[in-house]
């Protein structure tokens, strides 16, 4: 069956990508094994099939993410909130992977491994309606001080439009496309996935309606030289 | 992991190409058909043809050699690729492609070939259309250079040459499509367009690119960190990677799997879940393609031949070791090899064996959802539940068994809380299907299988199932039912069945305590409503005493309360036979005779009078004060007495003329309409003023006024006796004028009231006369002028009629006889239509003749 639309999580190796994707799929979090090369599911959304491809943060892998991202209609650009070198990481190594991208596509940024930070009790109490599975009852002074802070995604966001060359009036604001999350306890993670699948359904329309709007990669086109033909017996 | 999807079979042994030249290395091969083709590095050429043979379920490959050809150089034999079609086979050898004939080797007169090329390969989705060429594409020895040429039976001809950003070292095509391996990348690119699109980076130089095209539009290409990518011609990625070691050499596709070799095993992974399957070890192999689904493996001395195991065979070893899941997605895959009936044959068997392993393994609602699409034989399940399906059941099992148990005891050891588990599940499972398709030819079967349970269980549903429609058969369930001691529930069975009389024994025995069963504390009710509602006479009969015994006032309903549209009928007079003995009984049953069914029968009223009397006397005889139930039968009484027409007045009155029921006798001379007599009884006697009043209201219901004031004068002169000046009957006089001052003639009145009176005194009687009398001369006038409008109406119209002419001629016809008027006398309806007197005569005497009278 082909999808109709395709969602791209990227970011660096450990930052929970696995982890998110199979939080909201599979409804658990479980072990996971850095990814090799890279695994998709399928998610059926209304009368859509949205491809969701999660790829390896791993150097070695990192080849492999244009292809990924072609023709993508959303890319989530993971980090973890406790590694800012994560974030540092999105614009300086995968932003670049995303101009295979469609045109259109919607960028969302996800600060993941919330519940390690001593801000979490803070962010559960303000947000009842978004409460994890089970209330985290560990002691406070475990945690550990955030290191990036959501006005660094929100910053990273605007830079992104930047380079996208696109106009912050043309598209979802950054505070709406910055998230933080808890692959571990669930936070939020259902309400990143449906947010973006929310938004990735009129771009699938509209692929739908003109066929995918990919980048031409100009640099490498080239025309065939036509050579002579004949008979070269 | 360890499934075995293939079977490594020797195809060529080294001594049939070599003997014992040991330096002598296969180089390439190719396989059509039943021809197997070897270069060697020593510029050979052989030719083998490939029997298949299977013999005890073992398929061996049994190769016979045709001939052998040496092309003359020094160098070794890079590339060989059959055309079919054209009966040719090219020949890569010393950087030329040469064509030569598939059957003697021979190459072609005309000497057509294709020079300069490094290696090459065929477009299997070519865009020529024409069947008698075949599209080569080559990377040639000019740098950096692509050729795209048309090969025909004895000449080629280029068609296109592209070049390409860097050195390409491996190639596929698909339509216009050319998937390359460059120096640092893979690309697809269109050679028609000259667009190309990078797929992702990769080092040719540390380690040897694979491109392998796996379908229509679809490559497999090795990736970094051993990953074996899959990409389209659209530069996407389709499917999840699969992950082999860092070494591999080949790559083939073997739907549904990715087989690849390396310097020590051959590896199978799964296209679908990416899950590596099997691995069989195959040292120094170095060549390994498939040629039409056969997959082929080389070393540098012999050919060997992987052989699938049949999609079936796979799918029963994984369900063996219970990898329900891998199974299933590998039986949907093997849609695509297996003709479509006997897939869905398949298919359906696997999702009933999956339903099982899930079933066996208490994973009740997977099992379900699996017997569910695999539409399963419930029997199946049934069965494997000790004594359910029915003694008489003709089931069998299927062959070969859907699982490995006996029966529920080998599969719960005992242990009573799974077979408890099982059990519910059955009841759930049961209970959702029986009213679908899938109970279908088994209804009998599903529905004593429930019952049992439920009666096992003891669970309230068995009752719902026993009245509702259902198929249990009855032998069995009446067996399994009285073994559990469910009495009640097997009389509901009976009467299901038709059996009313076994069932109403069997409730009889439950009530009188014979046998135990506490399923109703009600049942006596229940068996009462049961004969109410049962419509064999007989029956009703046989059980009235019992029940008449037990209560009489409940019993009676099996008489009383049977339902109208009741087709038999019992005689009242053998009902009241029967009742005799049971006063309370016969006394309901008399109501229910008179007041329900309003029998019109002097016996029954009568009768019913009686003994309402005899019960007032006699309860009047014990009690003094006015207990309740003394009030309620007097009440009756009364009621009975004013609204009967029908039972004996004056064998009532003379059962009564000794006793001090005055009201009674009241009302009986009230029915003899001796009403003076009874207005004495009430106004002296009794000295009941306002049951006075009541009197001439209830004996005047249904008269007409005059009668009604004439009882109302009465009872006024009954008051103002002349003779008894009882100031308590003048007051009584003056209220009955004064609060009924319209049921009585006030010129009447004011006559016989004394001069004593003041007109105080009678002022709201005076008041109401009055106003009644003003108000009756208006509505009169009223009515008078009403009456001379309409009269004038009446006039205008007939002036009008009259005012013009009428003119009859011989040549006018009767609307309703079609016939000539012959005489001056005619009629002229109002609409001008005319007919004859006669003709106007028949038809106000029958109005239905109307046909040709409106025009
Ligand atoms: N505490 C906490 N740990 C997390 C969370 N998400 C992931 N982890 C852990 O972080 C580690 C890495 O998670 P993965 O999901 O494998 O990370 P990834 O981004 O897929 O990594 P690559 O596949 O190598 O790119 C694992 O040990 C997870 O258990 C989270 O929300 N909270
Ligand atoms: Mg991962």
């Amino acid at each position: 069956m082909k999808p109709d639309g395709k969602v791209v999580l990227l970011g660096d190796m450990n930052v929970g990508k696995t982890s998110l994707l199979h939080r909201y799929m599979e409804r658990r979090f479980q072990d996971t094994i850095s990814t090799v090369g890279g695994a998709f599911y399928l998610k059926q959304w209304g009368p859509y099939n949205i491809s969701i491809w999660d790829t390896a943060g791993r150097e070695q892998f990192h080849g492999l993410g244009s292809m990924y991202c072609r023709g993508a209609a959303a890319v989530i650009l993971t980090y973890d909130v406790n590694n800012l070198q994560s974030l540092i990481e999105l614009e300086d190594r995968f932003l670049a992977l995303t101009d295979t991208a469609s045109t259109d596509c919607i960028f969302a940024i996800v600060g993941n491994k919330v519940d390690l930070t001593n801000e979490y009790a803070l962010l559960l109490e303000t947000e009842e309606e978004n409460r994890p599975e089970k209330p985290v009852t560990g002691c406070i002074s475990t945690k550990v001080q955030k290191q990036v802070h959501l006005d660094d995604a929100v910053a990273l966001y605007k830079k992104i439009l930047k380079y996208k060359m696109l106009d912050e009036k043309d598209v979802p604001a950054a505070e709406k496309m910055c998230f933080e999350t808890s692959a571990k306890t669930g936070y939020k993670v259902d309400y990143l996935f449906e947010t973006i699948f929310d938004m990735v359904v009129p771009i699938i329309l509209r692929q739908q309606a003109e066929g995918p709007l990919q980048t031409v990669e100009i640099t490498n086109y080239k025309s065939a030289k036509r050579t002579k033909s004949g008979c070269c017996a | 992991m360890s499934l075995k999807a293939f079977k490594l079979v020797p195809a060529v042994e080294r001594e049939m190409l070599m003997g014992d030249k040991a330096r002598i290395n296969v180089e390439c091969i190719e396989c059509c058909g039943k021809n197997l083709y070897i270069g060697t590095n020593d510029c050979f050429v052989f030719h083998f043809l490939l029997e298949e043979k299977i013999s005890a379920g073992k398929i061996t490959f049994a190769a016979t050699k045709q001939l052998h050809k040496y092309l003359g150089f020094k160098k070794a034999v890079i590339e060989l690729k059959a055309a079919s079609a054209l009966n040719r086979l090219l020949v890569l050898c010393d950087n030329t492609i040469t064509l030569v004939n598939m059957m003697n080797l021979e190459p072609i007169p005309t000497g057509a070939r294709i020079k300069g090329a490094v290696t090459f390969t065929l477009n299997e989705n070519p865009m020529s259309g024409d069947p008698f060429c075949v599209e080569v594409c080559i990377i040639s020895v000019k740098r950096r250079t692509i050729q795209m040429f048309m090969v025909y039976e004895d000449r080629v001809q280029i068609v296109k040459e592209v070049s390409t950003p860097e050195q390409p070292c491996a190639v596929a095509v698909d339509g216009h499509y050319l998937c390359l391996a460059l120096t640092t990348q893979y690309i697809i690119l269109n050679y028609n367009t000259g667009i190309s699109q990078d797929l992702f980076p990769y080092c040719s130089d540390e380690k040897q690119p694979i491109v392998k095209r796996i379908g229509r539009q679809e490559f497999l290409l090795a990736g970094p960190g051993g990953l074996g990518m899959f990409a389209t011609v659209d530069g996407i990625s389709q499917r999840a990677p699969v992950h082999w070691s860092e070494n591999v050499i080949g790559a083939a596709l073997c739907f549904p799997y990715v087989v690849a070799l390396d310097d020590e095993f051959i590896t199978v992974h799964s296209m679908l879940d990416q899950q590596l399957k099997q691995t069989l070890p195959f040292k120094e192999g170095h060549i390994l393609q498939d040629f039409e689904g056969k997959v082929i493996v080389a070393t540098n001395k012999g050919v060997y031949i992987l052989v699938p195991l049949p999609l079936e065979r796979q799918i029963q070893d994984l369900l063996t070791s219970h990898r329900v899941e891998e199974a299933l997605v590998l039986a949907k895959a093997a849609r695509r090899n297996i003709p479509k009936e006997k897939f869905q044959i398949m298919y359906k068997r696997i999702l009933q064996q999956a339903g099982f392993i899930h079933f066996a393994q208490l994973q009740f609602l997977e099992a379900k959802e699996l017997f569910r699409s695999g539409q399963l034989d419930v029997r199946e399940l049934i069965s494997l539940y000790p004594f359910l399906l029915p003694t008489s059941s003709s089931f069998i099992r299927s062959h070969p068994p859907l699982h490995e148990y006996a029966d529920l005891n080998q599969l719960t050891q005992g242990d009573q809380e799974k077979m408890m588990k099982f059990k519910r599940f059955l009841m759930s499972y049961l209970n959702e299907v029986r009213s679908t398709e899938v109970a279908n030819g088994y209804k009998e079967d599903i529905d004593t299988a429930l019952l049992k349970l439920y009666a096992e269980a003891n669970h309230e549903s068995l009752l719902d199932l026993l009245v509702s429609e259902n198929f249990c058969l009855l032998t069995d369930s009446a067996a399994w039912l009285e073994k559990h001691k469910k009495y009640f529930a097997l009389g509901l069975l009976y009467h299901y069945n038709g059996q009313d009389a076994a069932a109403l024994q069997l409730w009889v025995k439950i009530v009188n305590g014979d046998v135990q069963d506490f399923t109703r504390s009600d049942l006596y009710e229940y068996i009462v409503d049961f004969l109410t509602f049962c419509s064999d006479q007989k029956l009703v009969w046989k059980y009235a005493e019992w029940v008449l015994q037990k209560s009489e006032e409940v019993g009676v309903q099996i008489f009383t309360k049977r339902p109208l549209e009741d087709k038999v009928s019992f005689n009242p007079d053998n009902v009241m036979n029967c009742l005799n003995k049971y006063p309370k009984s016969l006394v309901k049953y008399l109501e229910y005779l008179v007041l329900d069914r309003k029998i019109e029968k002097e016996k029954y009223h009568t009768h019913l009078a009686v003994l309402y009397l005899e019960a007032v006397l006699q309860l009047k005889s014990v009690t003094t004060d006015n207990c309740a139930e003394f009030t309620e039968t007097q009440t009756k009484l009364h009621s009975l007495l004013q609204q009967s027409d029908f039972y004996r007045i004056h064998f009532i009155l003379d059962k009564i003329k000794e006793t001090d029921l005055h009201m009674e006798r009241a009302i009986l001379y009230g029915k003899l309409e001796e009403h003076d007599k009874a207005l004495h009884i009430l106004v002296h006697e009794l000295k009941d003023f306002s049951a006075a009043e009541d009197y001439c209201m209830w004996s005047s219901e249904s008269k007409d006024l005059p009668y009604r004031r004439r009882l109302f004068h009465m009872l006024l002169l009954v008051y103002l006796n002349p003779d008894s000046s009882d100031c308590e009957l003048v007051m009584a006089a003056v209220d009955l004028l004064n609060n009924h001052a319209a049921e009585f003639d006030a010129a009447r009145v004011l006559q016989l009231v004394p001069d004593s009176w003041s007109v105080q005194l009678l002022s709201p009687f005076l008041t109401g006369a009055m106003r009644e009398s003003i108000h009756t001369k208006r509505m009169t006038q009223i009515t008078l002028g009403l009456a001379k409008a309409e009269n004038l109406i009446y006039k205008h119209d007939k002036v009008k009629l009259k005012g013009s002419p009428i003119i009859l001629s011989d040549k006018k016809l009767c609307q309703v006889c079609q016939s000539p008027f012959c005489e001056p006398a005619f009629v002229r309806y109002p609409n001008g239509g005319m007919v004859h007197t006669h003709c106007a005569a028949k038809r106000l005497m029958n109005p239905n003749m109307t046909h040709h009278s409106q025009t």
